[in-house]
């Protein structure tokens, strides 16, 4: 298991958090994410045998619509 | 305020506002932005290259204007140089508050730092002892003016300071025929001075189509403008240069010289090696996505080792870096695909290749002469080339006409969306207009121009 910690941008509210977050537990072997809209960041849990940290930032949420993310940090 | 941000600008030039600016519309201006820079804001082109050298041209050309008609004639104008001056440093202090200065102060997430940057390691940079660190870089520093070694030279303007003079010099020698030497020589010769330009190639400007750099050289003669090409310049001395070439020797008074031999990557001071990004002395290295060997650092800009020096490439290279930071989709930059052009009078503009860069390319031209439009101005000095590869693409196209840099664009689609000849020729034109040149060089490829009447396809 990694914990990946995102940059997202785009984020105004909390229903923007719950967007975000949705969006990243719908990806397979993301195990659990946490989302900040105060820091503008999420931290994910993930299973690295089934998604890159990589992968993260090119998830459906991140991609056409308000919000973008980068991969600031892996553990 | 902590010194972290989220893309740090070093250059705020052309390719660090567009950069700046995507980068902000594409987080929704939430990315932490510093734009650094040391110099005015809005880089060479607003300030030093072309809005001060339009704005000395089209005064050249009013103070040159002549009629081409019968019964038409007009009264010779004067010239007041130190006003003409003032006026075009106004233009350019005005063009740069309403398209830099006014711009960047809507975007809060953008912090200007005034001072040059120098990478510490390849998070952090230093400013006049300040650190600043970020995740993102962008290096955009821009270019600067070559000074060859005259031994003896002791006085001499660039076209960084230029536009400061204020009285006009009665002899102008220009060291360099490229496109800013051309464009300020013709203007100056126009509002008075003798211009000597002094060029060690035998082709002006540098690296373009033959035929149409020989229609420039007989435009800007016929202008009065002494052209010493196959010359460079050996040494000052008294008020006098001395040039030589060809097997002679030649002393040409200069009151006035201006440097303009070509432009140098500002890569000096920033310590790219600290960072692990690659260059050298013909600037930072990237892949057409705009990154440099470090991933997270990208260029953009004159400071690219790549062909060309213009501001549309600049900021479409700033623009992509920020995309593909955020947007991950690895867009790239064909600089072929850029139109640019030389505003003497005629214009010069080229888009792609030269005949003689492209193997098994054919190229057909048609003299200006050809288009009827031209013929009726009585502005015949010009050429249109096109060039196709094996397949029949379009892939370069070569214009001199008085307006070839409004003209050209149709050019560059075609180059740019790869397409044929017939595209070309089945594309409805005005008449009588001079960009049916266009039409007629591709025609040109199957039949005589001259053979046919107006209009046919």
């Amino acid at each position: 298991m990694k914990k990946v910690v995102l940059r997202v941008f785009g984020m105004t509210c909390n229903d923007c958090v719950s967007r975000v977050r949705a969006g990243l537990l719908e990806r397979e072997g993301v195990l659990d994410a946490s989302v900040s809209l105060k820091d503008g960041t999420a931290v994910v849990q993930i299973d690295e045998g089934v998604v890159r940290p990589d992968d993260l930032e090119l998830l459906p949420v991140f991609k056409g619509g308000r919000y973008r993310a980068q991969v600031r940090s892996v553990e | 305020m902590n010194d972290e941000y989220d893309l740090v600008i070093i250059g705020w030039g052309a390719a660090g506002f567009a950069a700046a600016i995507k980068a902000s519309e594409i987080t929704s201006g939430q990315a932490r932005i510093a734009l650094i820079g040391d110099g005015p804001l809005g880089g060479t082109c607003v300030n030093f290259g072309c809005v001060p050298s339009k704005y000395l041209i089209e005064a050249a050309a009013e103070a040159h204007a002549g009629s081409r008609h019968r019964g038409v004639s007009l009264a010779r104008p004067s010239v007041d140089f130190r006003e003409l001056m003032n006026g075009l440093r106004e233009a350019v202090a005005g063009e740069r508050t309403r398209k830099y200065e006014q711009v960047i102060a809507r975007y809060e997430n953008v912090e200007l730092i005034h001072g040059r940057a120098s990478f510490v390691n390849d998070r952090e940079v230093v400013v006049n002892g300040r650190r600043i660190s970020g995740y993102n870089f962008l290096v955009s520093t821009g270019s600067s003016p070559v000074i060859p070694d005259v031994p003896g030279i002791s006085e001499f303007m660039t076209t960084n300071n230029f536009w400061n003079m204020s009285e006009m010099p009665s002899t102008l020698v220009i060291i360099g025929g490229g496109a800013a030497g051309l464009e300020i020589g013709q203007a100056m010769s126009r509002l008075g001075s003798e211009v000597h330009i002094v060029e060690p190639r035998r082709l002006v400007p540098p690296h373009a189509d033959p035929d149409a750099s020989s229609i420039i050289a007989r435009s800007l003669q016929a202008d009065g403008v002494r052209l010493h090409l196959g010359f460079t310049a050996a040494r000052a001395e008294d008020g006098y240069l001395i040039i030589k070439g060809n097997g002679e020797e030649l002393r040409i008074r200069a009151d006035a010289v201006l440097v303009s031999a070509g432009r140098t990557p500002n890569v000096e001071g920033l310590n790219l090696d600290a960072a692990r990004v690659a260059y050298g002395k013909n600037g930072v290295a990237t892949s057409r996505t705009m990154q440099t060997s470090n991933p997270r650092i990208y260029a953009a800009g004159d400071v690219v080792a790549q062909r060309f020096m213009l501001e549309t490439l600049a900021a479409r290279e700033g623009a992509v870096a920020a995309e593909n930071m955020y947007e991950h989709l690895g867009i790239e930059v064909n600089e072929l695909e850029f139109p640019r052009a030389l505003f003497t009078q005629p214009q010069m503009a080229s888009v792609g290749t030269l005949e003689d860069e492209c193997a098994g390319c054919r190229s057909k031209s048609v003299p200006l002469e050809s288009v009827p439009r031209a013929r009726i101005a009585g502005d015949t000095d010009g050429l249109f080339k096109v060039v196709v590869d094996r397949e029949g693409r379009v892939v370069g196209v070569h214009v001199v006409a008085p307006n070839a840099s409004e003209i050209i664009v149709e050019g560059a689609m075609a180059v740019r969306h790869g397409l044929s000849l017939s595209d070309i020729v089945d594309q409805p034109h005005v008449f009588p207009t001079i960009s049916e040149g266009i039409k007629l060089a591709a025609q040109s490829f199957s039949r005589n121009v001259e053979d046919m009447p107006c209009c046919v396809e």
